[in-house]
């Protein structure tokens, strides 16, 4: 065993190096009047750093609107922590939003990132909003825990029941990764098929670091489908169409949400690839909903897709929320937003008239898009 | 910020116990194990489990997760008696795949991918209790463990084995019962810091026992000094602290926090190992490149 006689010396300097000293500065800065801190809990680093980009961009541009319309009396200050997409640095992060930066609102995803939080942020009564995971075991998390974002039992049915009366599909393979999302896309599949007379004539887990998919896609053919339902997540989904396209598998792609990520809806390969979303149509007469396209467009000269939209209308009902509590005189805090949600359930989103339900889940229209290429979508069933 | 500074506190205890005891068989044994992860969720499993199905008390759910990972310590002590070095790697490597399948697919035990949600918080003879301070009494039980051992007999056999396994053996030195001995106490460790981490974060799931931690951890032991006994805390404290301390910068904007972080993370490694690549308690004479 080697310990030197400075080691006691060189340990304090080490850990002194180690600790973030700023931490004192930072609780000291939170006196009342001081901004609204909303934080976000992305993948903002590794292989899924786009959709945290994605998120943030959403989130960035509803705060600058609540600013614009001085929907509130104090302003809104956006604090970004790295979840990494996994648990124990999101654990970390939303300890530092909930004790540190003193969050009232928090945007997570992920599906294991949220339930790695929600313990947290339940303790703490702070709200937490997803937008990003469709994990179907989201729902009811924790009573301040909510989702605007259709879960994917949600999405599957829709895509069933466009793809057997617009594309006369009846026979569908699935390709999916075997997480909590995986299965129960796949329930939902051989539940709603024989419906609509359909079959799922294969279903095939890959694991979820897979980047080779040329064996799968070769059991895919053998079952001769006219659809292939892609139920993965992040820079995997473009390897699943590639080594699909690259083999020689020819028929519908389609997928949950998941689809809209530039790196698919640029992908040569899924042109024609099918996917649902809530109902998006930017050129619609909805107000929120062409404002919040137009100026997308302009700020980041970039097409919205899903995701931005799901993150505006979490960080915009922020602003909703928090006007009514402070109209009636009450503190901003979990519980207060959480009566106001409850109390009026139906919002004014982009997208259209979006209504919660007791648990916190924003009920939506869903529309099934189909992929143009150059990172274009059109609707093909609004 | 107390409560903040308590989880961190309680995630670098957690972690150190895990370096510590990851130490205690790559710096004294000489068992490059990059499986450490896998039985940091053996243990977690346990604990849930226990907490879950039973009663959340904090010491019964790290005994039975000690029990576990020690018991099956015997999938990475196997393969240790029979490769050394490059080789062992790869065995543990292998080793750490297959169990991370496991996880994944034993979803009764594991809840698969989704992990295990609700676990409550923890308890001492029906007491609630924080994680925090069981955690400090588990990874000061555990140096002083490693100490005692590493300066008796015991100690010396793995150094020996360590530095000459066949003069080890030629010296009538029971090579197979320390190598064993050795990794069943580091996997009991680290399944005891697994049952930790389970009531901590209330949620496991098997995005915590992957190779990027087994790697996480491994560089915990390099960068603090292998083969010392406080190195690995202080690697521990560093690869933890270093990048929540970089999500105090102000200046980075929301849409680029990452990058930036895990640059000047990467880059503060860098130069860490440079100048002083025998870790930050190592011996300054070991390590360094010779011409």
């Amino acid at each position: 065993m080697h310990i030197a006689p400075t080691l006691r010396r060189r340990g304090l300097l080490a850990a002194a190096a180690g600790l973030p000293l700023p931490f004192v500065r930072a609780a000291r800065a939170q006196p009342s009047g001081e901004p609204y801190v909303m934080g976000t809990l992305f993948p903002m680093s590794g292989p899924n750093a786009e959709y945290g980009e994605a998120f943030t961009r959403g989130a960035q541009l509803a705060l600058s609107h609540i600013a614009a319309d001085n929907m509130l009396r104090r302003p809104i200050r956006l604090q970004a922590e790295d979840s990494q997409a996994l648990p124990q640095p999101s654990v970390v992060g939303m300890n530092k939003l909930v004790n540190v930066d003193r969050a009232v609102w928090v945007l997570v995803s992920w599906t294991a990132t949220s339930k790695a939080v929600a313990p947290i942020g339940d303790r703490a009564k702070v709200i937490m909003v997803n937008g990003g995971a469709v994990g179907p075991d989201l729902a009811g998390l924790s009573p301040y825990f909510w989702n605007v974002i259709a879960l994917a039992h949600l999405e599957v049915p829709v895509m069933v029941g466009y793809l057997t009366r617009q594309r006369n599909v009846k026979r569908v393979a699935l390709i999916y990764v075997d997480d909590p999302l995986g299965d129960a896309i796949l329930g939902q599949l051989r539940a709603e098929l024989p419906k609509a007379g359909a079959e799922l004539v294969g279903s095939f887990s890959v694991p979820r670091a897979a980047q080779q998919f040329g064996p799968v896609a070769a059991r895919v053919r053998q079952t001769r489908p006219d659809a292939v339902y892609v139920a993965s997540f992040g820079g995997q989904q473009s390897q699943i169409i590639k080594g699909l396209r690259d083999n020689g598998v020819t028929q519908i792609i389609c997928s949950y949400s998941a689809f809209s990520i530039d790196s698919v809806r640029q992908l040569p390969e899924a042109v024609g690839a099918l996917y649902t979303t809530q109902k998006l149509d930017f050129e619609s007469g909805d107000p929120v909903t062409r404002r919040f396209a137009a100026e997308f467009r302009a700020r980041y000269n970039q097409t919205p897709v899903a995701y931005h939209a799901n993150y505006y209308n979490a960080a915009y009902l922020f602003g909703l929320l928090a006007r009514q509590v402070e109209q009636a005189g009450g503190e901003v805090n979990g519980d207060a937003l959480r009566e106001a949600m409850l109390r009026t359930r139906s919002f004014d989103l982009v997208g259209g008239r979006g209504t919660f339900d007791e648990q916190g889940n924003l009920m939506t229209q869903m529309q099934v898009n189909e992929i143009k290429g150059a990172g274009r979508s059109e609707i093909v069933q609004g | 910020m107390i409560a903040y500074l308590s989880n961190l506190a309680t995630q670098l205890a957690i972690f150190g116990i895990l370096a510590a005891t990851l130490n205690f068989i790559v710096g004294y044994a000489g068992i490059f194990s990059i499986a450490h992860a896998v039985f940091f969720g053996l243990g977690a499993y346990a604990g849930a489990q226990i907490a879950l199905l039973l009663v959340p008390d904090v010491v019964l759910a790290c005994l039975f997760a000690a029990a576990i990972a020690g018991g099956l310590s015997l999938c990475l002590a196997l393969p240790a008696l029979r490769v050394r070095g490059e080789y062992f790697v790869a065995a543990s490597l292998g080793l750490q795949m297959v169990a991370v399948t496991l996880f994944a697919e034993l979803k009764p035990l594991t809840g698969g991918i989704g992990g295990l949600v609700g676990i409550p918080l923890p308890t001492l003879f029906g007491v609630p209790v924080g994680v925090l301070p069981v955690a400090l009494a588990a990874l000061a039980l555990v140096l002083l463990a490693t100490a005692l051992l590493a300066r008796g007999a015991f100690g010396r056999t793995l150094t020996a084995i360590r530095d000459a396994e066949s003069a080890a053996e030629a010296l009538g030195k029971n090579v197979a019962a320390a190598k064993t001995l050795a990794v069943g106490f580091a996997c009991a460790g680290a399944g005891v810091a697994g049952a930790l981490y389970a009531l901590h974060t209330s949620f496991v799931n098997v995005e915590s026992f992957t190779m990027e931690y087994s790697v996480l951890v491994m560089a915990m032991v390099i960068i603090g000094g292998t083969g010392t006994l406080w190195g690995p805390l202080i690697g521990t404290v560093i690869l933890l602290s270093l990048p929540a301390g970089l999500a105090f910068l102000p200046f980075i904007p929301p849409s680029e926090v990452g990058a930036i972080q895990q640059i000047l993370y990467g880059l503060a490694m860098t130069l860490l190992m440079i100048f002083r690549p025998a870790g930050l308690v190592g011996d300054l004479s070991r390590g360094r490149a010779t011409a």
